[in-house]
C-alpha cells in the first residue's frame, strides 16, 4: 500500500522558490501593446517570403512573351495572393483571446485542436488547390516548349505531382493523429 | 481612467498580489527553459489582465484565474511541441517514465517532480499541478472541465505514482 506522498510533496511543491516576479497594470498595459506590436511583426516577416514569391513571378512575367508562361505567372500570382490571405485569416499568430477564463480546460484545449485539425484538413482548399492551375499551366508550357526534351519535361512535372501528393498526405496524417487527440478529449468530457 | 480599466486593473493588481507565486511555478511546470519560461509567464500576466474586462464573477477568481493560466500555457505546449517533437505521456503512463536524476536532495527532488510533469499531456498536467497548489476536486473540476469521478481517479494515481516515486524509489530502475 502507497503512503501519500501530503503534505510534504505539496509542501515541496508550494515552498519552492519563486523569483517574485510582479508588474503593475500600467506595466502589464505597455507590455501587452509591446506584445501585439511584436506579433504583428512576426505576422509581417511570414508575409515577406510569399511576397518575394510574388515579385518573382511579376519579374517573369514582365520578362517572357510567351503567352502560356505569362498565363502561368498571373495564375501563380493570383494563387498565392489567396493562399497569403488565406493563411492571414486561418493561422496568423495573434493574442490569445479575452475570454480564456470563461472556458475549461477541456472545452479550450479541445477546441484549440480542431482549429488546427480544420487548418491542415482543408489544405487542399487553402493552399494547394490554388496553386494548382498556375503550376499546371506551367507544365503544360514545359511539355509544349521542350521539343526534343519531352521526357525531362514529363519528370519535371511528375516530380511536382509526387510533391503535391506528398503534402497532402503528411497533412491527411497530422490531421488524423490531432483527430485522435480530440476524441480522447471528447471521451474525458463525456467521463 | 475609465471605470471598467480601472477595475480590470484592481482586480489584476489583486490577482498578481495573490496568485503571482502560483502562476510562476505554473510556468515552471510548463517550460523547461528559462527565456521561454520568462515570455510564457509574460504572456500569462498579459491573458489573465485582459481576461479581467471579461470577469462576470460567476465563478470565483481562483477559478478564473488558473483556467486562463492553464490555457495559455497549454496553447504553448502544443506550439512548442510540434518544433520538439516531444511525446507527451498521460497520468496512466507516467508510471513507466524513468527520472532523470536519483539524488534524494530537496533541489533536486523537486527537479525530478518537475520533470515528471513537464512530460504529461496538457490536461493531465493541468490537473496534477492543481492538486500540487492544494484545490480540491470540485476545483479542479471547474478549471478542467473533467468529471470530478474521473479527477478522483487521476488523483488517486497520482499520489500513488508520487508516494512511489519519492518514498519507495523508482520501480523503473
Amino acid at each position: 500500500m502507497n503512503k501519500s506522498p501530503e503534505p510534504s510533496l505539496l509542501k515541496l511543491w508550494q515552498c519552492q522558490p519563486v523569483e517574485g516576479i510582479k508588474m503593475s497594470a500600467d506595466e502589464i498595459r505597455k507590455r501587452s501593446i509591446k506584445f501585439e506590436r511584436k506579433i504583428f511583426w512576426r505576422n509581417i516577416r511570414e508575409y515577406v517570403a510569399s511576397g518575394i514569391a510574388t515579385a518573382l513571378f511579376v519579374w517573369f512575367f514582365l520578362g517572357s512573351h510567351d503567352t502560356l508562361f505569362r498565363a502561368a505567372c498571373a495564375l501563380c500570382i493570383a494563387g498565392l495572393a489567396y493562399m497569403t490571405y488565406q493563411l492571414h485569416r486561418r493561422a496568423s499568430a495573434r493574442a490569445m483571446p479575452m475570454n480564456l477564463g470563461a472556458a475549461n480546460s477541456l472545452v479550450f484545449h479541445r477546441t484549440e485542436l480542431e482549429r488546427q485539425r480544420d487548418f491542415i484538413g482543408n489544405i487542399w482548399r487553402w493552399y494547394l488547390g490554388p496553386l494548382v492551375p498556375g503550376l499546371a499551366m506551367f507544365s503544360l508550357q514545359s511539355i509544349l516548349a521542350a521539343h526534343n526534351h519531352a521526357m525531362r519535361a514529363a519528370l519535371v512535372n511528375s516530380i511536382l505531382v509526387l510533391s503535391l501528393a506528398l503534402v497532402w498526405k503528411l497533412n491527411a496524417y497530422e490531421a488524423r493523429c490531432l483527430q485522435g487527440r480530440i476524441d480522447e478529449l471528447k471521451n474525458a468530457e463525456q467521463g | 481612467m475609465p471605470a471598467q480599466q480601472s477595475t480590470q486593473d484592481q482586480l489584476y493588481e489583486e490577482a498578481a498580489t495573490s496568485y503571482g507565486p502560483a502562476l510562476e511555478r505554473l510556468a515552471r511546470a510548463y517550460e523547461a527553459d528559462v527565456e521561454s519560461r520568462r515570455d510564457l509567464l509574460q504572456e500569462i500576466h498579459i491573458s489573465v489582465w485582459r481576461s479581467f474586462e471579461l470577469f462576470d464573477q460567476r465563478c470565483s477568481m481562483r477559478t478564473w484565474i488558473y483556467r486562463v493560466a492553464h490555457n495559455v500555457a497549454s496553447s504553448h505546449v502544443l506550439r512548442d511541441r510540434r518544433s520538439k517533437l516531444q511525446t507527451l505521456v498521460g497520468v496512466e503512463e507516467l508510471d513507466n517514465v524513468p527520472w532523470t536524476k536519483d539524488d534524494p536532495d530537496r533541489r533536486q527532488a523537486l527537479d525530478r517532480l518537475l520533470g515528471l510533469i513537464q512530460q504529461l499531456k496538457p490536461l493531465d498536467r493541468n490537473v496534477i499541478l492543481s492538486y500540487l497548489e492544494g484545490l480540491d476536486a470540485a476545483e479542479i473540476s471547474e478549471i478542467t472541465g473533467l468529471k470530478p469521478g474521473n479527477i478522483a481517479t487521476k488523483i488517486h494515481r497520482i499520489k500513488g505514482i508520487l508516494a512511489r516515486r519519492f518514498q519507495g524509489g523508482n520501480d523503473n530502475e
